[in-house]
């Protein structure tokens, strides 16, 4: 979180940071440059950074997807493996092996369009998310749940397309669209659940289990003691 | 259990729930909180029903009673005269006029019935086999903005419309690019994919879900219904799943202002095949 607003405040490609070029050279041919090459080129076991942008390699950094212990590892969030300075002066590092790609999208909650987002929302994200940023099954993989995501990630997210998932543009949603997209899914990690018990946002199949076990079950014991054995 | 016992927690019982009506009142008279409100509201009812069902078994007299009832028979002497009435020949074939009549108007009635058959709804036609989409009819978001062909990156996904019919469910469309030419077009259909740009009705041809779940590493289209996948290389082909037909693709054409176009309908009707097989 502290590295995705540090990236807000100081915006653009050249600062200082506590952690040098150098240092961030360092981690990237000890870390990232066997699967990506020294270049960036990439290889067979990973693909090539260049142009990818500085959105996508700050998403996968500050998520901790990346560095992956081997080629083969599920992606999937993990603790982040380098403190937000270092991220930030890896993924500077990383950017400068090209330049290219799309920047890191500017969010801005304050402005944003929540109700509007939410529409965005399930017309473009739900489908593979669920309704309630849960995630759900896909074709031998899964779309995660979005409750971890910073709302930077969540807009590198969905301008990037990470691992399996499509990439959004300006023609699926505009700047503006994301903003109020992102701030929608922030919405989500607290919700207004006026029925009291959220049953992890999951829906009907664990609202009508628990009815069929606990209610169903309550009113049998209910006949039992009203009923008589004779 | 002792008649005084039962009556004090009868008592309790409708006490309790006069407390918990009362409570919701001033709970709701507060400014309110629903699950608080619930749950007295519950209290309420369930002391009610305990102290009705304590009344009931332990302060009412118990059965079982048998409550007995006379013999009805009919006497002997209408019984004879029924049966005599009945077994007199001929009371039907008297009327042969009437019971011709009434022939006649049983066969009217039963053809009568083809006037609200008739009536059902409109007639089966071909308009389930076109949509809106033509040749030279752009594409639009739901909102009803133009796609532009640079707005949609490498592996980018929009669900788009026919313009001027932004949120039809028969024109919904998935738009696709795929980077690096690895679309392996139909014969025919080699124009209709520029700049790796594909579209394919979003109606799953199995049971018409919307097909909006895209894996971009794999090239696969998802339906969220019954697990259908569809491999968009491949001219949408479906590779698992119940789905048996293709999704039909829209022949795509990139205009002068770079905007995202269509060049004709899609390539088959639109939907779950049923009237093709």
């Amino acid at each position: 979180m502290f590295a995705a607003l540090s990236f807000l405040v100081f915006g653009g490609t050249s600062r200082v940071s506590s952690a040098t070029s150098a240092d961030a050279m360092t981690t990237y041919l000890a870390d990232c440059a066997v699967c990506h090459q020294a270049d960036g080129s990439g290889s067979p076991r990973g693909p090539s950074l260049r142009d990818v942008g500085r959105a996508s390699i700050d998403y996968m950094v500050t998520t901790g997807r990346m560095p992956l212990a081997e080629p083969t590892d599920r992606l999937e969030r993990r603790k982040p493996r380098y403190t937000p300075d270092q991220q930030q002066a890896l993924v500077d590092y990383v950017t400068g092996l090209s330049g290219g790609g799309p920047d890191i999208p500017t969010v801005d909650l304050a402005t944003a369009d929540v109700a509007a987002g939410g529409e965005d929302f399930r017309e473009q994200c739900a489908a593979c998310h669920a309704w309630s940023g849960t995630g759900g099954a896909l074709l031998e993989r899964e779309a995660p749940g979005l409750g971890a995501a910073t709302p930077t990630q969540i807009a590198e997210a969905i301008r990037t397309g990470p691992g399996t998932m499509p990439v959004f543009g300006a023609a699926a949603l505009d700047d503006q669209q994301l903003n109020n997209t992102t701030a929608f899914v922030d919405s989500l990690k607290h919700t207004d659940d006026r029925g009291g018990l959220p049953l992890a946002h999951i829906g009907p199949v664990t609202e009508g289990a628990i009815a069929i076990v606990v209610g169903l079950g309550l009113l049998l014991l209910g006949v039992r003691w009203i009923g008589t054995d004779r | 259990m002792s008649e005084r016992r039962a009556v004090a927690r009868a008592s309790i019982a409708f006490l309790v729930a006069t407390a918990s009506a009362v409570g919701l009142g001033i709970v709701y008279a507060r400014g309110g909180q629903p699950q608080i409100e619930g749950a007295l509201l519950s209290v309420a009812f369930l002391a009610i029903g305990f102290g009705l069902i304590t009344w009931a078994k332990h302060l009412l007299p118990q059965g079982p009673w048998a409550e007995h009832r006379e013999h009805l028979p009919t006497p002997e002497r209408d019984r004879q005269a029924f049966e005599a009435d009945f077994e007199r020949a001929g009371v039907l074939g008297r009327r042969p006029m009437l019971n011709r009549l009434l022939l006649l108007a049983g066969a009217a009635v039963a053809g009568a019935l083809v006037v609200p058959l008739r009536s059902l709804g409109p007639r089966p036609s071909t308009s389930s086999l076109h949509t809106k989409w033509q040749g030279g009819r752009r594409l639009v978001t739901s909102d009803g903005t133009l796609v532009r062909a640079s707005d949609v990156p490498v592996d980018g996904l929009v669900t788009v419309f026919p313009e001027g019919d932004p949120g039809s469910a028969d024109g919904q469309t998935v738009l696709l690019r795929v980077g690096g030419d690895r679309l392996t077009p139909q014969p025919g259909r080699e124009s209709w994919t520029p700049e790796g740009l594909v579209a394919f009705s979003k109606v799953c041809t199995h049971a018409g879900c919307p097909v909006g779940l895209y894996e971009a590493s794999s090239h696969t289209l998802l339906c969220p219904c019954h697990q259908s996948a569809f491999d968009v290389l491949d001219s949408a082909r479906p590779v698992t799943g119940p789905a048996a037909w293709p999704l039909p693709q829209l022949p795509l054409i990139i205009d002068a202002d770079g905007y995202v176009a269509s060049t004709g309908d899609f390539s088959a009707p639109v939907g779950p095949g049923w009237w093709k097989q």
